[in-house]
């Protein structure tokens, strides 16, 4: 079984590696920023499986705390990267 | 060890040192940020790979939430300020001075790592047979607040100097934020909530498990980030003594305990073991507030006493 567990893991860092493509070929700052996002989530799951695989239950509240804090990147991004309809209006 | 783990972790090598040059020698600053941001949460895998997951909770917080959105802000201040094409390139610079200070702390890093005995004993047995006293079964939380409460009380220190460091530098006029839209509004009023009580379970969870003051300070800071991003403010009259009270609790906490430690004949931080889960529990908990606050008000950058009152 852990066997299974770790081919699973190995698998889902295969697929961080094709999300890098993106990062890295864009075009636009989105598509590198949604990748991001996707490393985040693949992150979380390869976290849960890797507790699974261990025994280790901390690993669960890394991937807790990955869940929550990829939502700071992402607004961040939206609010001071992203150009906001309002800004043309309320600048001086 | 399995060759599927072999290759797990030859992955996650490959990927971090891949990560940290592209991040590095990229030209486009937005690309090197979401570089940074996916090397902080490779780097927290490998930390887990390395069976140290009270390093990949630190990690997590802060290298892959707070810095990447801190990064963001300030590339989007640079914007205003300088916008791209009217900055000089300093990249040539860049290449030779600190290339060689790199280099050197690398052999140095190297040399040390070639020095280490093949066998370290370590202090892990030591650690173990003083747990007990410690008044915390998470052997790392015993030795950061307990047998090396010093350092610890250090580090908490260092946040209040960076923040006065920030603090000293010119006031930017305050940025108006835009109104948050339904969907950012909505997504807080949810997220918030489960954010400070992660905090709590993180601060808690600490004294048997992975955790601390630093993972829910930073939690709890990332909440304050998400507030301000949403151009939530605090209400002028709490901008003031409130919010330093807030800032100092932490560092001047954790001195009382020392200093009233002093005052009964102990030794510096040195807990009767009776009292110490009580406080540690104590410094931890005004150490979160803190840091959380730090952390916040860091992200804004200036003082908020120039807010105007909105």
């Amino acid at each position: 079984m852990p066997d299974l567990y770790h081919a699973l893991t190995l698998f889902l860092l295969l697929n961080l590696g094709a999300g890098l493509w993106r990062v890295v070929r864009g075009p636009t700052a989105a598509d590198r920023m949604l990748a991001a996002q996707l490393f985040g989530t693949t992150a979380v799951a390869i976290l849960l499986v890797l507790a699974q695989a261990g025994g280790v239950a901390a690993l669960r509240d890394v991937a807790l705390v990955f869940a929550l804090l990829a939502a700071v990147a992402a607004v961040a991004f939206v609010r001071r990267a992203w150009p906001q309809p309002e800004d043309e209006h309320d600048r001086p | 060890m399995s060759l599927l783990q072999t290759g797990i972790d030859a992955l996650l090598a490959l990927g971090l040192v891949w990560l940290a040059w592209r991040a590095l020698a990229c030209p486009d600053l937005f690309r090197g940020i979401v570089l940074f941001i996916a090397f902080g949460l490779l780097m927290a895998l490998a930390w887990v790979r390395l069976e140290a997951p009270d390093v990949a909770l630190a990690e997590a917080a802060i290298g892959a939430g707070l810095t990447g959105a801190l990064l963001l802000a300030a590339l989007a201040r640079l914007n205003r300020i300088a916008p791209a094409g009217t900055r000089a390139d300093t990249r040539e610079a860049w290449r030779n001075a600190p290339a060689l200070l790199l280099v050197l702390a690398g052999a140095g890093l190297g040399l040390a790592v070639l020095s280490l005995l093949p066998e370290p004993a370590g202090l892990q047995a030591q650690v173990a047979a003083e747990l007990g006293r410690s008044g915390v079964s998470n052997p790392v939380t015993a030795v950061l607040l307990n047998f090396r409460g010093y350092d610890t009380l250090l580090e908490v220190l260092v946040l209040l100097l960076a923040l006065l460091a920030a603090w000293s530098l010119e006031a930017e006029p305050p940025r108006r934020e835009a109104a948050p839209g339904p969907v950012l509004d909505l997504l807080l009023r949810l997220l918030l909530p489960v954010l400070v009580l992660a905090a709590a379970y993180l601060l808690w969870a600490g004294a048997h498990a992975p955790g601390g003051a630093f993972q829910a300070g930073a939690v709890l800071g990332a909440a304050g980030v998400l507030a301000l991003l949403a151009g939530w403010r605090l209400q002028p009259h709490l901008t003031g003594l409130p919010l330093r009270l807030a800032i100092v609790i932490g560092p001047g906490g954790f001195l009382l305990v020392a200093w009233a430690l002093l005052l009964t004949g102990r030794p510096l931080l040195e807990y009767p073991p009776a009292l110490a889960g009580a406080l540690i529990l104590l410094i931890e908990t005004l150490a979160t507030l803190s840091i959380a606050a730090t952390l916040a008000v860091l992200f804004q950058g200036s003082r908020p006493a120039a807010e105007p009152p909105a």
